[in-house]
């Protein structure tokens, strides 16, 4: 047959089938710009799919990391901020130190006016010792408790490290464990101011000098850890540099990933209307005529 | 010389041959939109004069008009056999797109909703624990995305259950179908083989068994051949299911308990007893594809997946030890018969989580971090869904090629069976007009005649 037959039903038939093919391709673009994204279920991009889950996944992780880090830049500034209250309360219980000890210079009455300053000063450091951050003493290890130290010096923490993993494998240690910072137990800053108000009621000159030496080296230790702390405040800060760029970077490749291109895909609904309009104004003619418009 | 009166005959034949003409036009008309009509055609057939000559006489007539030889069915067996077997195969894909895409709708990935995001949410809710291990509320945040992790799977095998049972109870009634249809196949060749007898005209009735044979075809992928006295025989998978006029009925002997329920073996069929081992195509394909291999796969593997993390997790949480100093019990449960249906958080108590991994009930965390690690199931599940969304992109995209050759094979089979009106317009026409000339040929003779006996010899 050179001419192919054609019947009514074919038209139709081809006529429906051109125009769900047209609305279904027309629908699809709809669906990519109203729902923004242009994987909307697996199968439209399984690779796509897959890899957006992944990048999902590890965008969650650098949110968290960056959380972490806030929280460890809270602890960090904490423990940096009351040790150089420690810093400068040592400095003045040195003072007093040398004051009393020109023994020559001043009386008793003098010296017990500055041991009761240097008792002052043991209790403002057990102050110190307890500072906390959210509700958690800095300097007490793993304790579940409110304090670190007791009224009288004494070190309540549990030993213990607290950490926060401020990016990917990298954690880094927020906390001073007290006896690090303050001293051990029968050496610490309270041990020695302690030794320094009984030298200085005591008239021992000699014990105010031993005292002045080993308040020297608590503060030379607190220095240290100060130190200690601003390094691990920069490391901190690397990785939060590190975790903004990577939560940049990951964003857009999801966007590029799973994101609707606005552009594109207004021009693919223009192109998909107009092949929808075409053919529904070609079936509205081919439909209509027929022979018998033309028989009397 | 032909008789005065065999003219008159002659456009007799004619009338009568134009007015089949139109009824056959009429019928086409009529039938333009009907289901599985094939037009018919007239066939029309010169009378011979002395065909058959005799021994001592010939005929001296010319020509003694017309008369309607036979009524075709405009089609093309093997046409029709071809677009049995794509109409099988577009079935059968049309199918599976079809339940595999609500499947894929139900996983909710990727989005915020799916398992992928309860996993995540998870590791963030314990990366919060970490930092603030003293708090219950960082506590009941851990549980309650654990339970988020255990609703979003049990939610999506239970989708999968539903699925699967929803398709068993289709094969039963599917199956149900099939054999209601072999039935009346098997009766439809019997009036064929009745009308063919007694010479009436069986063309309807060839409509009819054309029309169950595709159906049977789209359900079962059977295939049909001729029979000599016209009706037609239906194997399925090399086993007869309708032959001449008897008609066996299939029947489910495994996989699918006659109450719809599973009986733990892959489905299998018979017919009148006799195993069907050759290849079941259509729907009853695809059901049998879906429910014995497609979504066991995909259950098998989120079962795999939520085993892992359950049984993970548990080992890890009992490293620990929770608030009060306690060594951790187990996070997650789980029946091993149904790991991803039944998977749940066992612990309600916030303070129960064992964050520390040091006992005396301090504030370490270090069994949180570690806790956090080991949910390692999300490249698996990953691995899952991108396994699954492949087989539905595969399955769709066939569906749209094989529409295409099923299109094309249904176009074939229009533009020979189907009824085009300008046709019949014309043919009407064409009967129309014959007719008008075959009673002016009446006319004409009915005048000869009025000449030869009132007016001949006549002498005024």
């Amino acid at each position: 047959m050179a001419v192919a037959r054609m019947t009514q039903n074919m038209m139709s038939d081809r006529a429906l089938y051109g125009m769900q093919t047209a609305l279904g391709r027309l629908a699809k673009v709809q669906e990519q710009l109203s729902t923004g994204r242009v994987i909307n279920r697996p199968s439209d991009d399984p690779t796509g799919a897959t890899s957006a889950m992944r990048i999902r996944s590890s965008l969650s992780d650098q949110l968290q990391y960056a959380r972490n880090a806030d929280n460890a830049v809270g602890w960090l500034d904490q423990i940096d901020g009351t040790l150089s209250s420690v810093s400068k309360q040592l400095v003045r219980a040195r003072e007093i130190a040398t004051q009393g000890a020109n023994d020559g210079a001043m009386g008793q009455e003098s010296r017990d006016a500055l041991a009761t300053e240097v008792d002052q000063i043991a209790q403002g450091l057990v102050n110190a010792g307890n500072a906390s951050y959210l509700g958690r003493p800095v300097f007490g290890g793993i304790t579940a408790g409110r304090t670190a130290y007791a009224p009288d010096g004494t070190w309540t923490g549990v030993p213990g490290v607290v950490k926060r993993t401020v990016s990917d494998g990298v954690q880094v240690r927020v906390d001073v464990p007290g006896p690090d910072a303050f001293g051990p137990a029968g050496d610490s800053v309270w041990t020695h101011l302690g030794a320094l108000a009984t030298a200085l009621r005591g008239g021992d000159t000699d014990g105010v000098r031993a005292a002045l030496d080993d308040l020297g080296v608590d503060g030379e230790r607190v220095i240290g850890v100060r130190a200690d702390i601003g390094a691990r405040t920069v490391r901190v800060e690397q990785a939060q540099r590190i975790v903004a760029d990577a939560e940049l970077s990951l964003s857009a490749s999801l966007s590029e990933l799973e994101n609707t291109d606005l552009p594109k895909a207004t021009v693919e609904l223009q192109l998909q209307e107009v092949a929808y309009k075409a053919a529904l104004a070609a079936t509205a003619r081919v439909m209509q005529p027929s022979l018998l418009d033309f028989l009397r | 010389m032909s008789g005065s009166f065999s003219s008159l005959n002659t456009a007799l034949s004619a009338l009568r041959y134009q007015q089949v003409a139109l009824d056959i036009a009429s019928t086409n008309v009529a039938n333009a939109k009907t289901e599985g009509y094939v037009r018919r055609r007239v066939i029309g057939e010169t009378v011979a004069a002395g065909a058959v000559p005799a021994l001592w006489s010939r005929s001296t007539e010319l020509g003694s008009g017309v008369r309607a030889s036979a009524v075709d069915r405009m089609v093309d067996s093997y046409l029709d056999a071809r677009a049995r077997t794509e109409h099988g195969k577009q079935a059968n894909l049309d199918l599976q797109a079809a339940v595999l895409s609500r499947v894929e709708t139900g996983l909710a990935e990727p989005g915020k909703n799916g398992v992928a995001a309860a996993l995540t949410e998870f590791r963030r809710t314990l990366g919060d624990l970490v930092s603030s291990p003293e708090s219950d509320a960082a506590r009941s945040q851990v549980l309650s995305a654990a339970n988020t992790v255990a609703d979003a799977i049990r939610l999506q095998s239970r989708n999968l259950t539903v699925e699967t049972s929803d398709q068993r109870s289709r094969l039963l009634a599917t199956v149900a179908e099939v054999n209601t249809l072999a039935t009346e196949l098997a009766s439809t060749n019997k009036s064929i083989s009745a009308a063919n007898l007694s010479a009436a005209d069986s063309a309807t009735l060839l409509d009819e068994r054309d029309r169950l044979a595709m159906r049977l075809s789209e359900l079962t992928g059977a295939s049909a051949t001729v029979r000599d006295d016209g009706g037609m025989d239906i194997t399925l998978g090399d086993v007869p299911l309708v032959t001449g006029l008897s008609a066996s009925t299939v029947q489910v002997t495994g996989g699918v308990a006659p109450d719809g329920s599973a009986d733990g073996n892959p489905i299998s069929f018979a017919i009148g007893g006799q195993p069907v081992t050759g290849p079941v195509d259509g729907e009853l394909g695809a059901i049998r594809q879906i429910v014995d291999v497609t979504l066991p796969a995909y259950a098998a593997g989120l079962d795999a997946v939520a085993k892992s993390f359950a049984d993970d997790l548990n080992n890890q949480h009992k490293l620990g030890y929770d608030k009060s100093g306690t060594i951790g019990g187990d996070l997650f449960s789980y029946d091993p018969a149904d790991v991803a249906g039944s998977i749940r958080v066992v612990i309600t108590d916030p303070t129960k989580v064992a964050a520390s991994a040091v006992p005396g009930g301090g504030t370490d965390t270090g069994n949180a971090d570690d806790l956090a690690d080991a949910v390692t199931v999300e490249d698996d599940y990953q691995r899952l869904v991108n396994g699954f969304g492949t087989t539905v992109a595969s399955v769709k995209r066939l569906a749209v090629n094989q529409q295409a050759l099923t299109s094309q094979v249904d176009s074939s089979r229009e533009q020979l069976s189907g009824v085009s009106l300008d046709e019949e317009t014309v043919n009407m026409v064409t009967a129309q007009r014959a007719y008008e000339a075959a009673a002016r040929v009446m006319t004409v003779v009915d005048s000869m005649l009025d000449t030869l006996i009132n007016r001949t010899g006549v002498v005024r």
